[in-house]
């Protein structure tokens, strides 16, 4: 009986801690994509990974100050060989979660040229952090979900967008934007799968 | 045939034990069970280095699991790890791909 109860609390401590759900179809997007990277840290885990992380490297002591308030990171990224691999309709339906007063979309970049969407939404929480952070990069063959659930604080996301080798983020100017022809997208460093 | 039936009835009749014969079989049963118990380990208590031999060989078993178990944690907490800067890198770079078309909106009219 409390083996069960023990195993419920953890199930519903998991089931809150990510709160948005990931689109069910992106599981089978795996099998369809070229590259396809799949994180799924929960508190836990994301603790323990915290402990080897080295306060020598500057990267790592870093991520170690993001993670510190962080309760689950949920990233989900495929690159497919032609475009049309994966449904917008599920795209928009995770979208719907990401709803005012909880959510607010800060930053939007559509290209209608080149099909190219990026979206960042956060989830404020009290004292001027951030509570969550969801990122939906959608371009014609390739599709990234981030979803970072816990506290962030401003200072560690401009570390998170700056630091790792790219320039720093400034969201001062929030504005929700739609463009024809957008720069092209950065070179990637794109990682392969974790085993 | 009488006979032989006369015979065997007589070897196999029913015969009460003596007086106290299962106390004395349970008495003897018992202290067979103590020598034994006893010959087990008369042989440690006499070999001062077999019970040192014993010892090192625990102290070894029980050091080896516990380096064994440590390099596992270690090698799980690094995949973690790698998992954790990936997703931060991946993170990063779609959020500089925001802010680099944002400025670039932000600079084109400027530059016309």
């Amino acid at each position: 009986m409390r083996i069960a109860i023990v195993f419920l609390a953890g199930m519903l401590a998991s089931a809150s801690a990510q709160e948005i759900k990931m689109p069910p179809g992106l599981e089978r997007l795996g099998a369809k994509a070229e590259e396809s990277v799949d994180v799924t840290l929960d508190g836990p885990l994301l603790q323990f990974a915290s402990r080897v992380l080295s306060d020598k490297d500057p990267d790592e002591a870093r991520a170690k100050k993001i993670v510190a308030g962080l309760k689950g990171i949920y990233v989900r990224s495929f690159e497919f060989a032609k475009e049309g691999e994966y449904n917008q309709a599920e795209i928009d339906a995770f979208r719907a979660q990401l709803q005012p007063p909880t959510w607010s979309r800060v930053a939007g970049v559509k290209s209608s040229r080149g099909g190219e969407n990026a979206e960042v939404y956060f989830k404020m929480a009290t004292g001027g952090d951030i509570g969550g952070l969801v990122v939906i990069a959608a371009e014609p063959k390739e599709l990234t979900i981030v979803n970072i659930v816990g506290t962030i604080k401003p200072e560690d996301l401009a570390d998170l967008s700056g630091e790792f080798g790219i320039p720093k983020l400034d969201f001062g100017a929030r504005r929700q934007t739609s463009k024809q022809t957008p720069p092209p997208a950065p070179p990637k460093s794109k990682g392969k799968e974790p085993e | 045939m009488n006979r032989l039936e006369d015979a065997l009835r007589g070897a196999l009749r029913r015969e009460e034990p003596p007086a106290g014969f299962a106390g004395r079989v349970l008495a003897a049963a018992q202290g067979r069970d103590q020598q034994r118990a006893v010959s087990r380990w008369w042989f440690f208590r006499q070999s001062p280095r077999l019970r040192w031999a014993a010892a090192f060989a625990a102290v070894v078993l029980l050091a080896g699991g516990g380096i064994e178990y440590r390099h596992q944690q270690r090698a799980k907490a690094e995949r973690a790890k790698d998992q954790l800067m990936l997703a931060l890198r991946i993170t990063g770079s779609k959020l500089r791909l925001v802010q680099e078309r944002i400025r670039w909106i932000e600079e084109a009219p400027m530059e016309r």
